[in-house]
């Protein structure tokens, strides 16, 4: 899914990313996991690596990585679960920086494109510590993707489309992620513009709180591109840990998706 | 005032942060250029932090130890016990400027907590202190202090429930309120601008040191030793004394014994990134990071400073770690031989002071930062020597 290369993000229709968080527990499970989000239309995965401090995650997030590192996950299963998912749905990888500086920044990035990743998103690195990562990245033939927020002023708006690569990942309001209500249409629209015009061809997906289909459309009437589902899907998953739950989570917000058309 | 120490320091924080870093650096580079802000600065520090502090001559603790001359420098004594006062006057002077009315802090040990809760209240603005779970257990008058400073206390059950987890919580709160809320962080650690302006506000005690030790023997000390969490009395003891020929020694928490890290990043761990900073850290292989252990909760962290990770690595400071029981003898030592009950977190710093004493020779003095009081630490103490 890189922009201009295979163009997979933007066309045909608005996407749809559905989040995992990687667990030893559920390795094996990916490839049911992945195919019941695709049936009922998602267009991509993200697989979340745990990490011990997640700054950007809101409580179902941190459960389902202390979660995940109790159950003794490492990376060798992130590579894992993108090998069972990568045939299915183009797969994103989610880490915080640490896990992948430490083991280096060439060769973490090397295994996520080797094991068939499309993408990547930190949720902790700022444009201004980006530098160093997008080469790896472009060197790795792996997308960067940058992440804005609502009080990102409109010049660093333009300054972040321009750097990212896949997509931009548009950050619906203040706060973690998981719960609350996300920015009214009105408010995102301009970010959304903005970003459309100092990157043309490049998609703006929205995440954070999206978890129904009110707060699907209200965060796609801002002109999005898609939306992507993280938390709601967790916390189903960690009660009911069933392809019949990721159908009953994903279909409402699907169909707010198709709605908006192309 | 750069953003980075040699390879470390920098901003690695969601962009929702982004936008507040940048107006608080802005903010605190104007201000400290004006007169205004530094008048205000220093009456308060003069009349409400009761600045500056003296340097003491711990004459039966040099006798104990028998070298050279312990001298030490009575952070002990600034309003609310501790050094933490320094920058918490100092930042929340600056959320003020920024006409933002509501104040969070993490505290570990609870001093800054305290010094939070004191300016807080002092300056009229809304405060609220994260606090691990198990640090409110082990450091109870604090928490009592905060509450009757007016602070509210949020207990943090996440994690190992002490104060790296107490400042994930904080983050998670200021992402949430950072267009009303300055999140005054108080050790020198986490994005930048914190650990610069931080050591800007405590380098208070290393000029002081500086400006008496040239008063009374008209030359700096030949060692200084600071004890090193987060690393913010260190650095304020150590940068004026970078420019002359004083030694200068951090001391880790060690931890008890027989536990493979103890709290001591730059002895134990490896470069990385927590909480907004490349630092040295305690990691495993994967990058997470590994539970810590000490008995001082104020030391009790996985993670360090960036510009001491710089001076480390540099060979212009040295570090060595403490473990809890030698940390447990130093402040019997300092509280019978000198009659000051000292906090946990120099007791460690007392401990490798006096071992350098006595390979030196008595012409040779040290000065050592005596960063908090211990009437907090009486029952962890009392337990751990069953007195």
């Amino acid at each position: 899914m890189r922009s201009g290369s295979d163009g997979g993000s933007r066309a045909p229709g608005r996407a749809l990313v559905a989040y995992y968080m990687v667990d030893r527990a559920r390795i094996g499970r990916y490839v049911p996991l992945a195919r019941a989000a695709r049936r009922v239309g998602a267009t991509h995965l993200e697989l979340g690596f745990p990490f011990s401090d997640p700054i950007a995650d809101g409580p179902i997030l941190q459960e389902a990585a202390d979660r995940a590192l109790r159950h003794g996950t490492h990376w060798a299963d992130l590579l894992s679960a993108i090998r069972e998912t990568r045939s299915i749905l183009p797969t994103i990888v989610m880490s915080y920086a640490n896990p992948l500086w430490t083991r280096g920044l060439e060769r973490s990035l090397a295994d996520l494109r080797d094991a068939g990743a499309s993408g990547l998103i930190v949720p902790d690195l700022s444009l201004e510590e980006a530098g160093p990562w997008r080469l790896a990245a472009d060197r790795a033939r792996l997308d960067l993707v940058l992440l804005a927020s609502p009080g990102s002023r409109l010049a660093r708006i333009r300054a972040l489309a321009r750097a990212s690569r896949g997509f931009l990942y548009l950050v619906s309001r203040y706060g973690t992620t998981g719960g609350g209500a996300i920015s009214r249409p009105s408010d995102l629209a301009p970010l959304v513009r903005t970003a459309h015009a100092a990157a043309p061809g490049l998609p703006v997906y929205i995440g954070f709180g999206i978890r129904d289909r009110a707060s699907a459309a209200s965060a796609l009437a801002s002109g999005a591109d898609g939306v992507i589902v993280a938390s709601a899907l967790e916390h189903a998953l960690a009660r009911a840990p069933s392809t019949a739950t990721i159908a009953r989570v994903l279909r409402p917000i699907a169909s707010a998706v198709r709605a908006v058309g192309v | 005032m750069h953003s980075r120490y040699g390879p470390y320091g920098g901003a690695f924080v969601p962009e929702t942060l982004v936008p507040a870093l940048q107006e608080l650096e802005g903010t605190w580079r104007t201000a400290r250029r004006d007169p205004k802000f530094r008048a205000e600065l220093a009456r308060y520090s003069r009349s409400l932090g009761g600045r500056p502090t003296p340097l003491y001559r711990a004459e039966r603790l040099s006798r104990r130890a028998g070298g050279a001359e312990i001298w030490l420098k009575r952070e002990d004594l600034v309003h609310g016990g501790a050094h933490k006062f320094n920058n918490a006057l100092g930042q929340g002077l600056l959320a003020r400027r920024m006409g933002k009315p509501r104040l969070i802090a993490e505290t570990g040990a609870g001093q800054h907590g305290v010094a939070t809760a004191m300016v807080g209240a002092a300056l009229g603005l809304r405060t609220e202190i994260y606090m691990g779970e198990v640090d409110m257990e082990r450091q109870r008058p604090n928490v009592l202090r905060m509450r009757l400073l007016g602070a509210e206390v949020h207990p943090v059950s996440t994690g190992q429930r002490t104060l790296k987890d107490a400042i994930n919580a904080a983050l998670r709160d200021w992402i949430a309120h950072v267009r009303t809320t300055h999140y005054l962080l108080g050790s020198a650690v986490g994005p930048h601008p914190f650990p610069a302006i931080v050591a800007d506000f405590q380098s208070v005690i290393g000029n002081e040191i500086l400006r008496e030790a040239r008063r009374r023997w008209g030359r700096p000390p030949d060692l200084a030793v600071a004890c090193v969490g987060g690393g913010s009395n260190a650095i304020g003891t150590f940068r004026p004394l970078l420019r002359t020929k004083t030694e200068l020694l951090g001391v880790e928490a060690g931890g008890p014994r027989g536990h493979p890290t103890g709290a001591a990043s730059l002895a134990r761990g490896r470069p990385g990134i927590l909480h907004g900073t490349y630092s040295y850290v305690l990691q495993d292989r994967d990058g997470e990071i590994r539970d810590t252990a000490s008995i001082s909760a104020g030391l009790d962290y996985a993670g360090v400073g960036p510009e001491h990770a710089f001076l480390k690595d540099s060979g212009r400071a040295r570090y060595v770690a403490v473990h809890d029981d030698e940390a447990l003898r130093a402040f019997r030592w300092l509280a019978e031989d000198e009659g000051i009950l000292p906090a946990l977190e120099p007791s460690h710093a007392i401990f490798a002071a006096v071992r350098e004493a006595r390979r030196r020779p008595a012409s040779q003095r040290i000065v050592v930062t005596l960063s908090g009081r211990g009437d907090k630490d009486l029952e962890v103490v009392g337990r751990a020597i069953r007195i």
